[in-house]
């Protein structure tokens, strides 16, 4: 008897506990909010010889509510043989208000970034790993095949000692008419950036189509 | 020699029995002080115990025992290791105060400290090993799970050389049942990289039970329980005594600092007692054989206090503690996409060198737990008790990740749970043979997150009761249990797609249950069966997750249609322990139906860095089965000689494949020599070990990134002795892990990938107990 009598002590003491700790905070949610996002990305260009004659491409990403990648579309960029463009690099975050310019971000942290805009597949021949051909190591080369006939070169530089090349702005060196991609790559490498690909992590990965006509 | 084995044996098993024998029985109080024959000094920790029952208690560090007797005439044992132990038969009518004294053995047996498997008050049948004594100290400064590495069966899964998390019998996480001073441990733990939030210093002795043991505690337990216990408050009038740790290493810099001090007051506030205890603790990278891990720095400020009070026959006490870490992460180790995690496991080496620093930069984790406790208990006058326990507990953890190019401040990731527990516990007066308890508890929990999504708010609220009794019939000892538990989980998903929040409901019942033989064979020969059915209720993380998990490079989508875990866990054990050999063997076979894991699904998803793998929260029938045996050989009275080997298989039924992260086969195998004493200094001692740890071989095909590295096998040394000057005295251990400096890789650390295990350390540790107040009434 005295341990039934103790049960219903119990019981009613673990009613009375679950009363008292009624919580409506939980029901409140909070908004997800990334510290980083990244919705578009633009390569804007502009013909040395004609600054009139301008083109970019745009690579977009569709979030959904919680940042996640729903999917993503791009435009192609189309430029003329044998040429040359300024290239900027710009980079948004829209899911703010107003839009957030990451790329503007990346020129304040210039130092940590690098950017590497792969033309592929490459041709063999013109493989050269230096700073003023960025070079991804691993990207598929073709001996003879058809390869995209275009040479980037960084023309800007951060303040490290001595300066190494940033990609914010580039030239664009066309050849003959050719097709293929072109692989944009941001990484970010703090206190450990070289001028080579290895060190740090990438922000950025994307792909244009390009046509050189 | 006989005694000799006693002496050991006993000296473990009350011990086993100490938290409970204040309130065990009534009747009246036997007490005094211990101390050495010659030289008058106290002894502290001495055992005393009444021949032929689990009732015992120890001296406090002013040697003062309190131990509650039923009247009648009993035997008492008065033990202390190296000292020849007194037995005396004493007719307790009234209380009774008996000073006694103890004479030097010549024999001097030493410190002994066996990881011994005994059986305890919970479920006797089941086996359950305790971390204290010398062994529980030299882990001082180690986090809790670096702290259980020594016991057979159980090991770490750790994320870089800052976070370790226990696993017992290859399961982790919420499969594993932590006890924070009674109260069940409710923080993230679902995560890997989260680690227990506890403090090792606050406990004096760490329980592990091996195996599925949700009877008492509540669903979740299917592997384990630990339990970290610490020291009784002391309940001897008018004294104050206080203990001073200290560590140091030279690995990481890190140093740890810990000082209690504990009281009972006298006169008119008699039964009333306290403790308060603080430790600080800060380390810098650490230094692997070959290069220094950038950003591996930790910090940790603990506080606690209690305050109790003892009448006759009942009492109440309070608790509170407070736990505050920062962890750094490894750097290097983000990456954003397979492209890139496969680029870093080419590299064998961190491309950009990191120097030494204590400074924790980005990423990191804070974390903050705190937790109060009333606990009251009522002992009547036929024997029986009631316990009634009521916990809260606040845990927050922020997450914050390294940014590239964002000038937030912001975490990553924030989650605050708060959780009430309420426990009610009877334990029946002895009928006959049969002894048993019943109890209900409940618990209520809510969770809040912010920034990142990763896991829904949620409410849940969870119930359960159970019943265990147990029958002694000469040798045999036979135990059943049951218990029931419910749980209803409201979770607060946001829908991604119509950005709304949607509340679903889930309910989850079912019921655990125990069922246990023990036999004793001859007197030194124990052989222990034991069936126990446990079950865990998917959490948030497995039911709702939707997103990147950062730290793992891979995208994990949750099941809402998962169903309980339900593990039927055998395990037999063998325990013989004579003057010369202590063997301890155990074989278990864990059967898990509805286990919850994560399954690459070959899908990768695009963001912006690139593709990550998609991991979906699937379910499928495994099992896992061992073999822990510790074997202790002393062939002369100074040298003890040390085996421990666990060995473990995983097998998952329904996809007829290996487990991933199922811990390789570890071998220990050392010696301690106890030289006795040398003058002022007492119990030295000087051992090396052996760890060796295979390569796992049995893995899942396509599951990881990276094959599994190879077997290593490192040496480990300490030297250790108590220097006494006066009454009072200190405990100096010096060790050396790692003395080879081996540049190795364990299997069980995620950050594997990226960088090697930590080189060569030599660890320092001063242990100062002391008295201010004797008796002064």
């Amino acid at each position: 008897m005295l341990k039934l009598k103790h049960a219903m002590y119990a019981l009613l003491a673990t009613a009375l506990f679950y009363a008292s700790c009624s919580s409506k905070s939980e029901q409140a949610v909070a908004p997800t909010i990334a510290n980083e996002q990244l919705t578009s990305a633009y390569l804007k260009l502009t013909n040395e010889a004609n600054p009139s004659d301008t083109t970019s491409c745009r690579y977009r990403f569709h979030l959904d509510n919680n940042g996640n990648v729903t999917s993503t579309d791009s435009t192609a960029l189309l430029l003329k043989a044998n040429s040359k463009y300024d290239v900027k690099v710009v980079m948004l975050d829209t899911t703010q208000s107003p839009t957030f310019v990451v790329s503007d971000e990346i020129k304040q942290r210039q130092n940590y970034h690098l950017f590497f805009l792969q033309p592929t597949p490459i041709s063999s021949a013109n493989l050269v790993i230096s700073t003023n051909s960025p070079y991804i190591p691993g990207t598929p080369t073709s001996a003879s095949g058809p390869y995209l006939n275009l040479a980037v070169a960084r023309t800007d530089q951060d303040s490290n000692t001595p300066p190494l090349q940033i990609g914010l702005t580039d030239l664009f060196t066309t050849g003959a008419a050719s097709t293929g991609n072109l692989r944009v790559v941001l990484r970010h490498q703090p206190n450990a950036k070289n001028g080579t690909y290895a060190p740090g992590s990438t922000d950025l990965d994307v792909n244009f189509k390009v046509t050189i006509q | 020699m006989r005694t000799g084995l006693l002496l050991l044996f006993l000296s473990v098993f009350t011990t086993l029995s100490y938290g409970q024998q204040r309130t065990k029985t009534t009747g009246f109080i036997l007490s005094g002080k211990v101390k050495d024959a010659s030289t008058k000094t106290l002894l502290n920790e001495a055992t005393i115990s009444i021949i032929g029952t689990s009732t015992g208690t120890h001296s406090d560090s002013t040697g003062v025992y309190q131990l509650a007797v039923p009247a009648g005439a009993h035997k008492f044992r008065f033990e202390f290791v190296g000292y020849v132990s007194v037995d005396t038969l004493l007719n307790i009518s009234s209380n009774t105060k008996l000073n006694i004294s103890l004479k030097p053995s010549d024999d001097f047996l030493k410190e002994v400290n066996i990881n011994a498997t005994l059986s305890h008050k919970i479920i006797e049948t089941q086996s359950l090993t305790v971390l204290q004594g010398t062994e529980l100290e030299r882990t001082r400064g180690l986090s809790l799970g670096e702290s259980l590495k020594s016991i057979t069966g159980v090991t770490t899964f750790q994320t870089g050389p800052s976070i370790a998390k226990p696993i017992i019998h290859g399961l982790y996480s919420n499969r594993i049942l932590i006890l924070n001073n009674g109260v069940r441990l409710e923080a993230q733990q679902w995560g890997s990289e989260h680690a227990p939030e506890i403090d090792p210093f606050i406990a004096n002795k760490i329980e592990v039970i091996k195996g599925a043991a949700g009877i008492r505690y509540g669903s979740d337990a299917i592997a384990g329980v630990i339990l970290a216990e610490p020291k009784a408050l002391p309940t001897t009038p008018g004294t104050l005594n206080g203990e001073v740790n200290a560590v140091g290493m030279t690995n990481s810099r890190l140093g740890a600092f810990s000082a209690m001090l504990e009281g009972s007051l006298g006169k008119k506030l008699e039964g009333l007692s306290y403790r308060i205890q603080g430790s600080y603790k800060r380390a810098g990278n650490t230094s692997t054989p070959n290069y220094i891990l950038g950003n591996t720095g930790l910090s940790e400020n603990d506080f606690s206090a209690a305050l109790q009070y003892y009448h006759k026959n009942y009492g109440i006490e309070t608790y509170y503690s407070d736990f505050n870490t920062k962890l750094g992460i490894l750097s290097g180790t983000e990456v954003g996409s397979i492209a890139d995690l496969q680029a870093r496991i080419q590299q064998t080496v961190p491309i950009t060198p990191s120097d030494f620093t204590y400074t924790i930069d980005r990423p990191y984790q804070t974390v903050n737990h705190a937790t109060a406790k009333v606990r009251g208990f009522y002992n009547f006058d036929n024997g029986s008790k009631l316990q009634v326990q009521y916990a809260y507990q606040t845990n927050k953890r922020s997450e914050y990740d390294l940014l590239s190019f964002s000038p937030s401040l912001a975490p990553a990731l924030y989650l605050k749970i708060n959780t009430s527990t309420a426990d009610i516990n009877f334990d029946q007066k002895p009928i006959g043979g049969l002894t048993g308890s019943i109890g209900i508890s409940g618990m209520n929990q809510g969770n809040v997150r912010m920034y990142e999504y990763l896991i829904p708010n949620f409410v849940d609220y969870d119930g359960g009761a159970y019943i265990i009794e147990r029958y002694r019939y000469k040798k045999l000892l036979f135990e059943a249990g049951i218990r029931y538990d419910y749980r209803w989980l409201k979770a607060y998903r946001f829908n991604d797609t119509i950005a709304k929040i949607e509340a679903t409901t889930t309910h989850y019942q079912s019921s655990s249950s125990t069922l246990g033989a023990t036999y004793n064979i001859t007197n030194d020969l124990t052989l222990s069966g034991n069936f126990g059915s446990a079950f865990r209720a998917p959490t948030v993380n497995e039911l709702y997750s939707n997103g990147v998990h950062q730290t793992l490079i891979s995208y994990e989508v949750g099941d809402p249609n998962l169903k309980t875990e339900r593990a039927s866990n055998f395990s037999l054990n063998l325990n013989y322990q004579s003057h010369r050999v202590a063997i301890d063997l155990q074989g278990y076979y864990n059967n898990i139906n509805n286990f919850i894991f994560l399954q690459p699904t070959g899908q990768y998803i695009r963001v912006q860095s690139g593709s990550l793998l998609e991991f979906n929260y699937t379910q499928a029938n495994v099992f896992f089965r061992g073999i822990d045996l510790g074997v202790i050989v002393k062939p002369i009275d100074s040298l003890e000689i040390n085996s421990k080997t666990s060995l473990i298989y995983a097998y998952n039924k329904t996809i007829h494949d290996y487990l991933i992260y199922t811990p390789p086969m570890r071998l220990q195998n050392g010696l301690t020599y106890h030289f006795g004493s040398w003058g002022a200094l007492k119990n030295i001692a000087v051992g090396a070990e052996n760890v060796f740890v295979a390569k796992q071989t049995k893995v899942p095909a396509n599951q990881d990134y990276a094959p599994p590295p190879g077997a290593y096998s490192l040496y480990n040394a300490h030297f250790g002795f108590r220097l006494i000057i006066n009454h009072t005295f200190a405990d100096i251990d010096i060790s050396g892990n790692n003395l080879t400096n081996v540049a190795y890789k364990d299997y069980l650390d995620r950050f594997r990938y990226f960088a090697d295990e930590p080189g060569r350390n030599i660890i320092f540790r001063l242990r100062v107990p002391f008295s201010i107040l004797q008796n002064n009434k």
